[in-house]
């Protein structure tokens, strides 16, 4: 099951760098709960590559509960694998010694949900940026840490002058967050790891925080993974995509193309139920979701969304379907339909 | 035109600071007809909330309600005493309220939770005789029986916040507010949740106010909308016209701003940021941020009136 997430021909990646991020059949199983045999596959056996001369907004979709965060959580180094390899720059995430870590830890960056609980409110904004930089050692008299601050904050569309100085609770929940991806983007890093930044931003914002991943892709070959539940803004935005249900890769390939053109059933379940802003193109049909169904756990052996799927064969039931190739860039769907 | 179910006067209310109050709702007027589903939406801190819960008379210290009427069947439920005013409430109009899926007690199960509310209006005689009816209720919202006696932690967050519905419901209230029904819901159970409201809705033929921020969803959702900014109503016009020919500059904005996985398209964010509600300045309160604002609207507060037939729009660009 290996994926060529840049969607070209293998041949051409004979390159003599190894890729910036290498992941490689990652799985994650939770919890034993006492007493119980219970265990919860949070991700299982997930493979990204991402070309740090190439660099893309790779969005992971997915409900909650689908493993999208455990994977965020995974490849920032907050918790270990079960199974499975991360490689950073071709060295092993996990063996790599102290010092390498710093430097994975200064070019791969993260933004979370949550403006409000990212600040400490004691303290002025200006804090988070000081931490940096003196963690990093990124400038070497405060006249160049004054510069490379009102530097990142003028790429984020917001003026030094307004800002600094300020306590947390001054500063909107789109501000906060745009100073968030400042933080982030002065340590230059090669990819962030953005953990649904938007959904607790209102609308009239939104636009502006995705604006700015694409001009950090653009201007400075910022990569992104981009965690998200919401399709919309995945597809505005995003080169490549994997929708992941409980824990599974249902489908990926480039964005543009898994959302016009769904193959695996889910997929097209979870698109056909994106509301549209238009009251003349209603949804098609009422959905019927048995308590059972919203209750009960995925198949352990079988495909994880066989008691939900219209087209639900015999052998959906007994083995998990592997990733088959639907379409071009790309474009796979694990499911038994496109054997 | 059909009867109004409920409608709203002049509503202003304040929380009061330290600093003098911070006008959170600043004089709206608002009419929703029988049967009807009419939505009210806008971001955070607009006020759309703040409405919601003086439809119940349910603003609480620092807050009040400072003006204004609210006529539920031709009378002010504003001068009703609070004994008269808690009888209104859940028979006549009820609520489900923003998380209300989290606001289920965990400790008593969902039947026993329902009922309370039957039980507080109709005496604990009716205990025994709600039970029948409780489970047809939740037979309504799509829930088998047999969550009549299980426990909160047992459902997922789409049949809790079903459970809410069914508690909203439980008296036939003519009018049910529902603020963010779906917001912390996946889109699949979303679309669940929003499809038991309709027919539940529709069944009884209650109006129905949903509260949101999500155009996309609304557009799916409610007969008229109502658009507000900044404590005030800037517009309210049928669905199938606000969406095709927004009127008023910020719901245009707010439109363009709504993402789609129909088609690709740079989305467009509005610069600036809403006022602070303390001060709000005696001109139009979107101004700041309007790109057609002129000289005028930087002097004179614009009048809420109808400038084409159904369309109400708070705005200089109609005068």
């Amino acid at each position: 099951m290996k994926i060529d997430t840049q969607g070209s021909p293998a041949g051409q990646h004979i390159r003599n760098q190894p890729p910036l991020l290498e992941v490689k059949n990652l799985s994650k199983v939770f919890g034993h709960g006492i007493g119980r045999g219970h265990e919860t596959i949070a991700l299982q056996d997930f493979s990204l590559t991402l070309y740090d001369d190439q660099p893309k907004i790779t969005a992971i979709a997915g409900e909650s509960g689908s493993g999208k965060t455990t994977l965020a959580r995974l490849i920032l180094d907050f918790i270990k694998p079960t199974s499975g390899e991360i490689f950073w720059r071709g060295r092993n995430l996990h063996k790599m010694p102290k010092k390498e870590l710093m430097s994975y830890r200064h070019e791969c960056q993260a933004v979370f949900q949550d403006p409000y609980a990212a600040f400490n409110p004691f303290y002025r904004v200006d804090h988070i940026f000081h931490m940096a930089i003196t963690e990093f050692k990124l400038a070497r008299s405060k006249a160049e840490a004054a510069r490379i601050v009102d530097d990142a904050l003028e790429v984020v569309g917001l003026s030094p002058q307004e800002i600094l100085g300020k306590y947390p609770h001054q500063l909107s929940g789109g501000q906060r967050q745009r100073l968030i991806v400042a933080r982030a983007f002065l340590l230059k890093p090669r990819l962030i790891v953005a953990d649904e930044p938007v959904s607790m931003i209102d609308a009239s914002l939104r636009a502006m925080i995705l604006d700015i991943m694409l001009k950090l892709k653009d201007e400075f070959g910022i990569s992104f993974l981009y965690i998200t539940h919401d399709l919309s803004t995945a597809y505005q935005i995003s080169d490549r995509i994997f929708i992941l249900y409980e824990g599974s890769v249902s489908e990926t390939g480039d964005a543009t193309g898994v959302i016009n053109n769904p193959q695996h059933p889910y997929t097209q379940l979870l698109i056909g139920s994106v509301p549209t802003p238009d009251p003349s193109r209603k949804w098609e049909e009422d959905i019927e979701v048995s308590a059972d169904e919203e209750l009960g756990k995925g198949d352990k052996a079988g495909c994880r969304f066989y008691r939900r799927c219209p087209h639900a064969m015999e052998e959906c039931h007994r083995s998990r379907p592997q990733l088959y190739e639907v379409g071009e860039d790309g474009h796979y769907a694990s499911c038994y339909l496109y054997q | 035109m059909s009867e109004s179910a409920l409608k709203v006067e002049d509503l202003k209310v304040y929380y009061w600071t330290a600093r003098g109050p911070i006008k959170a709702v600043d004089g709206i007027d608002l009419e929703v007809r029988k049967g009807e589903r009419f939505g009210i939406v806008g971001e955070s801190g607009c006020g759309k909330s703040t409405t919601a819960m003086s439809l119940l008379r349910l603003i609480k210290p620092p807050g009040s309600i400072e003006n204004g009427r609210i006529v539920l069947d031709g009378a002010d439920i504003l001068a009703l005493d609070d004994e008269a005013m808690r009888s209104v409430r859940w028979s006549r109009i009820s609520l489900i309220p923003q998380g209300s899926m989290n606001s289920l007690n965990p400790v008593i199960k969902i039947g026993s939770q329902i009922a309370d509310a039957v039980v507080a209006h109709e005496g604990s005689g009716g205990r025994a005789a709600a039970k029948a009816r409780i489970i047809e209720l939740l037979g309504m919202v799509g829930l088998p029986a047999r969550v009549y006696n299980m426990y909160p932690h047992e459902l997922s967050g789409g049949m809790k916040q079903r459970v809410c519905i069914a508690m909203a419901i439980v008296l036939q209230p003519q009018v049910i507010i529902a603020d963010e029904p779906t917001s912390a819901l996946d889109v699949v159970v979303q679309r669940v949740v929003t499809q038991t409201l309709i027919k539940v809705q529709e069944r009884l033929g209650a109006a129905l106010i949903i509260i949101g921020h999500d155009m996309g969803l609304l557009a799916q959702l409610v007969d008229r909308l109502a658009v507000m900014y900044a404590g005030k109503v800037a517009e309210v016009s049928p669905a199938e016209d606000i969406y095709k020919d927004p009127l008023h500059p910020y719901t245009q904005l707010l439109i363009g701003a709504i993402p789609s996985v129909k088609e690709k398209k740079r989305l467009e964010g509005i610069p600036g940021l809403p006022p602070a509600l303390l001060e709000p300045p005696s001109s139009c309160i979107f101004h700041p941020r309007c790109p057609h604002a002129t000289e005028q609207c930087s002097r004179e507060v614009p009048e809420y009136r109808e400038v084409k037939p159904g369309r109400m729009v708070a705005c200089h660009l109609f005068n």
